[in-house]
């Protein structure tokens, strides 16, 4: 019987074998591989569905409600649930045909048969409901709601705001390890990219128990592995959208930029860049068609022309010649030059604007007088390098440091430039500078800065837009850290002498008739000689002249003078800002029913786009000039 | 029947409880909780049904632990040809329920006859065998006889279109005649080529270097050049076989299928025939260690798991339970099968001892292939757990085949009167 003991053995032996095998699979499949990371179970019951993060809002600076969000709806299909029979119901729900259900429903399938694909985007919410009222004798139909951008001005500032945009693959590859996902919307220019990183929140995640069919069951453990989504911080920005919004309405057929700063703090009043697009476009899925449309327009409106468009200065030069040839020794206040019509430099001969001789004038007449032949006479005797030198130290030539813009440096050449450009040159090449014209152009942002130093005796503002940002829960406060201004050597009794040429500008000068009703300021116009067309507009202004509070540059392609333009657009601007209104004055209401109706920079387009964005030639053959470049967003203490 | 008392094994009976109270928990669950929405009308009441099914079950053990041995032994050659004229008749009257047509109808009863031809085949096979005492142990007539007996059925349950159950049939083929006392070689040549076979679908050189294996240890076990020559010419020609079928035969299409389970999560596979693996795993998964609680297998209750009532019920369990809960229901059946083991091994009488193998045979491979299949390392085969499934004839032919085992047992020394 031993034998038949033995096979006992065997016998349960194998038994045991047998189980062991089967316990240890259960072992690996329940105790190792059951647990997942972030604790959602594997299969399909349990579906984590994502809740988007309410994106900051932009406030400014009075506290108006500029930019929000508002819920969109989509409806989804999963094919493998979806009862065909029902397709009729739905179609009528979303006033659709049957076929285009059918379409959408094969899409889905070829993506993937099990998972909600998005198949109606952006229903209203009126249709959502219908489907939400029928949802449960529609298997296999779930919706989504996600928020877009709301703007509640009429103020578009399109080039500030920037646009928030479905995240794209090579952004994705990038950013994915900070949780972006396909379909995530992210910040793509102006402030919603630099402040992405705090406009944006942190994405919630809900676990629902979802059946057989593809629909909602309950929430998972009672929703106590939920995460909540965190909305973004509120950006209180610095811009005045009245000031904003009338800037806009002015800039009506003329390409340019416009540029409104406080000279003591560099707080952004007004930022336009013209063409502009309408950002609402974007909160929409912009169709190809609308993308095209943008980029292939010939006035390139995705393009900041406040930051990457670069203009010869023209006679808005003048004050920054006057300052270096007085700090220099160069020039003494009372000192009188010469203005006559001409002035020979070689066999050229360089010529003021309406060819009138002004006699003996001093610096603060030559100013006022916009007198070019005695800056030749200043140029001529300042260094090339001298001049490139200061021009620096005013900002010029170098990216302004407004963290999350594109920027165009400009090309503020030195002697090194004119060797590599023209191998042998002369000073017939150079005296242009001296006038804000010839190889050389400064972007309208610079521009305004300089105006802000003008003003305030000396000290280079650094631009911001964002006064604080302030998360909507918490009343958490962030500050931007906005660096101090940056001093420009000079004696500010230099400075005093410019801003009193500067004031007559606008007294007895070339802005007479652009003055501020009952607020002195100081100005400068600008009519910078263009090559491919009509002249540039451009002005620079300061208001009050005492103690200013709104330094302005614009500039404006192909509009001829800088009075006509550029000037009164300033002028209006700083008037809405300093008192709230526009006066009932006759050059006023002149100045905007003009500005309004009149067609400026368009009839030379034809001969723009060749050369698009216009005035750039001159900055795309800087050596300073880098590949445009966006830097790091604004830090945060 | 002198000294035989009226006393069956209590271990038995309390583990068969055991496991039939955690079916019927798994049942109630499913059919009593949220999931009940998404099953169809037929399932809805399957809880109802197998606590009927028990209660018939129950008392059919009470009426078999009645009977004399003797009887069950003169029985056990016209229940065998019972089943299989019903086996014949359900082909031709049969009801067919998911390409199967292994179902008779009396009124409102379906019967699965399959289920009752185990039954009948265990009694019939040791039937047979235990006339063998005469002979010798080595006598292979008395093993083909036995086989054959036990294929016979097998071939009618294959027309039924029902290869899990047929597998079984098959499989108790070497089970009994190792038990009967057939050399260890045959019975290694018989299950080498079926296990070379299983390792060839995942991996054709796991399958070589097993025959290789099952060559040298059947050399080195008779010592006879021709049984290694046997085993390697089974061995070696299943591997062949089944490369050649994988990879001339069967078209690609019907390759993927066969194999799905070693990957059934691939995009081809998910919605279709791996689409029950992944549910099944997931369900698993989703228990973890402790178990999602009674009534709260997100799995289950979604009703994602296919044939939850039946072939996947343990995934319930394994889910709203855990691996606690599947590794209590796992060793409850191990406990069970040992017993029986131990059971047939008192009984002297090769009768008992056989059917008692044979039972716990039928029991084995159920529960080999059942699990097997739900935790992913076989293909999904059709084959019910034992006393957890839904299915009443099924519930029926295991509690009553159990219940025979008891009943040899408890009258053991009846059977040695006029045994030996």
């Amino acid at each position: 019987m031993d034998e038949y003991r033995t096979r006992v053995r065997i016998y349960a032996g194998v038994v045991v074998f047998v189980v062991l095998l089967l316990g240890f699979r259960l072992v690996q499949l329940q105790g190792i591989s059951g647990a997942t990371q972030d604790g959602v179970p594997p299969g399909s019951a349990v579906r984590t569905q994502f809740v988007e993060a309410a994106r900051g809002a932009m406030y400014d600076r009075d506290g108006t409600r500029l930019v929000d969000n508002r819920p969109t709806y989509t409806i989804l299909l999963t094919p493998r649930y979806f009862d065909r029979s029902k397709a009729p119901l739905l179609a009528d729900l979303l006033g659709v045909a049957d076929s285009t259900v059918h379409r959408r429903l094969e899409e889905a399938r070829t993506r993937n048969a099990f998972r909600p694909t998005p198949s109606f985007r952006e229903v209203s919410f009126e249709t959502f409901s219908r489907v939400q009222e029928h949802q449960y004798e529609l298997p296999g139909v779930t919706y989504d709601m996600d928020l877009r951008r709301r703007y509640h001005t009429s103020a578009r500032a399109a080039h500030t705001f920037g646009y928030v945009h479905e995240i794209d693959d090579r952004t994705l590859a990038q950013k994915q390890s900070q949780g972006y996902r396909l379909g995530d919307r992210i910040g793509r220019t102006g402030l919603e990219q630099a402040y992405e990183s705090i406009l944006r929140g942190e994405r919630g995640r809900e676990l629902v128990l979802v059946n057989v069919h593809g629909t909602e069951v309950k929430r998972y453990r009672n929703g106590r592995m939920d995460e909540p989504s965190v909305g973004g911080y509120d950006l209180h920005l610095t811009l005045d959208h009245e000031v904003q919004a009338l800037a806009e309405s002015l800039f009506v057929g003329k390409r340019g930029a416009a540029v409104a700063l406080d000279p003591d703090t560099g707080e952004v009043l007004s930022f336009i860049s013209k063409p502009d697009f309408d950002p609402a476009l974007f909160a929409r899925s912009v169709s190809a068609s609308v993308w095209d449309s943008l980029q292939s327009n010939p006035h390139d409106p995705l393009y900041n022309r406040a930051t990457q468009s670069g203009y010869p200065p023209g006679s808005t030069w003048k004050p920054f010649m006057a300052l270096v040839a007085l700090q220099t020794g160069l020039l003494r206040e009372n000192e009188r030059l010469n203005c006559p019509a001409g002035y020979r430099i070689g066999r050229r001969i360089f010529r003021n604007h309406d060819g009138k001789n002004e006699g003996r004038i001093t610096v603060a007449k030559a100013l006022e007088v916009s007198c070019n032949t005695f800056f030749y006479q200043v140029m001529e005797e300042m260094s090339l390098n001298t001049w490139h030198d200061w021009a620096l130290k005013f900002g010029f030539g170098q990216d302004v440091p407004l963290n999350g813009f594109r920027q165009e440096p400009g090309l503020i050449p030195d002697s090194s430039y004119f060797n590599r450009t023209y191998g042998r040159w002369t000073q017939g090449y150079t005296i242009n500078l001296g006038i804000g014209q010839g190889d050389m152009s400064v972007t309208p942002l610079q521009l305004a800065r300089y105006a802000a130093a003008l003003g305030n005796g000396g000290r280079l503002p650094t631009p911001h837009f964002v006064r604080k940002a302030v998360h909507p829960e918490t009343n958490d406060v962030r500050r931007p850290d906005v660096a101090a201004p940056t001093h420009i050597p000079i004696d500010s009794s230099h400075f005093e002498i410019v801003q009193e040429g500067m004031h007559r500008v606008m007294t007895d000068g070339t802005g007479q008739w652009v003055q501020i009703p009952d607020v002195p300021s100081a100005g400068k116009t600008g009519t910078a000689q263009n090559p491919h067309g009509e002249d540039h507009s451009l002005f620079i202004m300061f208001a009050p002249y005492e103690n200013p509070e709104i330094a302005i540059a614009v500039a404006i392609e192909n509009a001829g003078y800088g009075a006509t333009a550029a000037a009164p657009i300033a002028s209006l601007m700083a008037e809405k800002y300093l008192t709230g209104t526009i006066a009932d004055a006759w050059e006023r209401r002149y100045w905007r029913k003009r500005l309004r109706e009149e067609v400026r920079s368009a009839p030379s387009i034809e001969a723009d786009t060749s050369a698009s964005p216009p005035a750039t030639q001159a900055a795309t053959q800087s050596p300073a000039s880098t590949p445009a470049s966006s830097r790091p967003e604004d830090s945060f203490p | 029947m002198q000294n035989s008392t009226w006393k069956p094994d209590p271990w038995t009976l309390l583990l068969w409880g055991g496991l039939v109270a955690a079916g019927l928990m798994a049942l109630y669950s499913i059919t009593r909780g949220p999931a009940v929405e998404y099953l169809s009308e037929s399932v809805r009441d399957d809880f109802s049904r197998q606590f009927l099914w028990i209660g018939v079950s129950v008392v059919s053990v009470g009426i078999i632990l009645l009977l004399p041995v003797r009887f069950l032994r003169y029985a056990a050659y016209p229940a065998y040809a019972t089943t299989l004229v019903l086996l014949a008749l359900s082909l031709m009257v049969g009801v067919e329920v998911h390409g199967t047509r292994a179902w008779l109808a009396l009124g409102p009863v379906r019967l699965q006859v399959s289920e009752l031809a185990k039954v009948g085949t265990v009694l019939a096979v040791a039937q047979l065998l235990s006339k063998r005492h005469m002979r010798t142990g080595q006598d292979l007539s008395f093993a083909l006889e036995a086989a054959a007996l036990i294929v016979a059925p097998a071939g009618l349950v294959i027309l039924q279109n029902d290869l899990g159950t047929a597998l079984v049939f098959f499989g108790l083929v070497p089970i009994v005649l190792f038990w009967s006392g057939l050399s260890l070689t045959v019975i290694l040549l018989m299950v080498s080529p079926a296990i070379a076979g299983y390792l060839a679908l995942l991996s054709i050189r796991a399958a070589l270097v097993s025959a290789v294996l099952f060559t040298g240890l059947l050399w080195w076990h008779s010592g006879q050049r021709s049984i290694a020559a046997f085993a390697a010419t089974f061995t070696g020609g299943v591997t062949a076989a089944v490369a050649l079928v994988l990879n001339k035969i069967l078209q690609p299409y019907q390759v993927e299928r066969l194999l799905s389970f070693t990957n059934p999560g691939a995009e081809q596979f998910r919605q279709g025939v791996g689409f029950h693996l992944v549910q099944s795993k997931a369900a698993l998964q989703s228990g973890g260690l402790w178990g999602t609680g009674f009534m709260q297998g997100p799995q289950t209750q979604g009703a994602y798991v296919p044939e939850q009532t039946t072939d996947f019920v343990f995934s319930v369990i394994a889910e709203e339970f855990g691996l606690v809960g599947s590794l209590v229901v796992l060793g409850l059946l191990a406990a069970l099968l040992l017993r029986l083991i131990k059971l047939g091994a008192e009984v002297k009488h090769p009768f008992g001892s056989i059917v008692a193998a044979g039972a716990v045979g039928v029991y084995l491979i159920h529960i080999t292939i059942n699990i097997g299949m739900v935790t992913g390392m076989l293909p999904v085969i059709g084959l019910p757990l034992p006393f957890l499934s839904y299915g009443g004839s099924a519930m029926l032919a295991n509690t009553a085949l159990l219940a025979i085992v008891l009943n040899t047992h408890m009258r053991r020394e009846d059977l040695s009167i006029y045994g030996y």
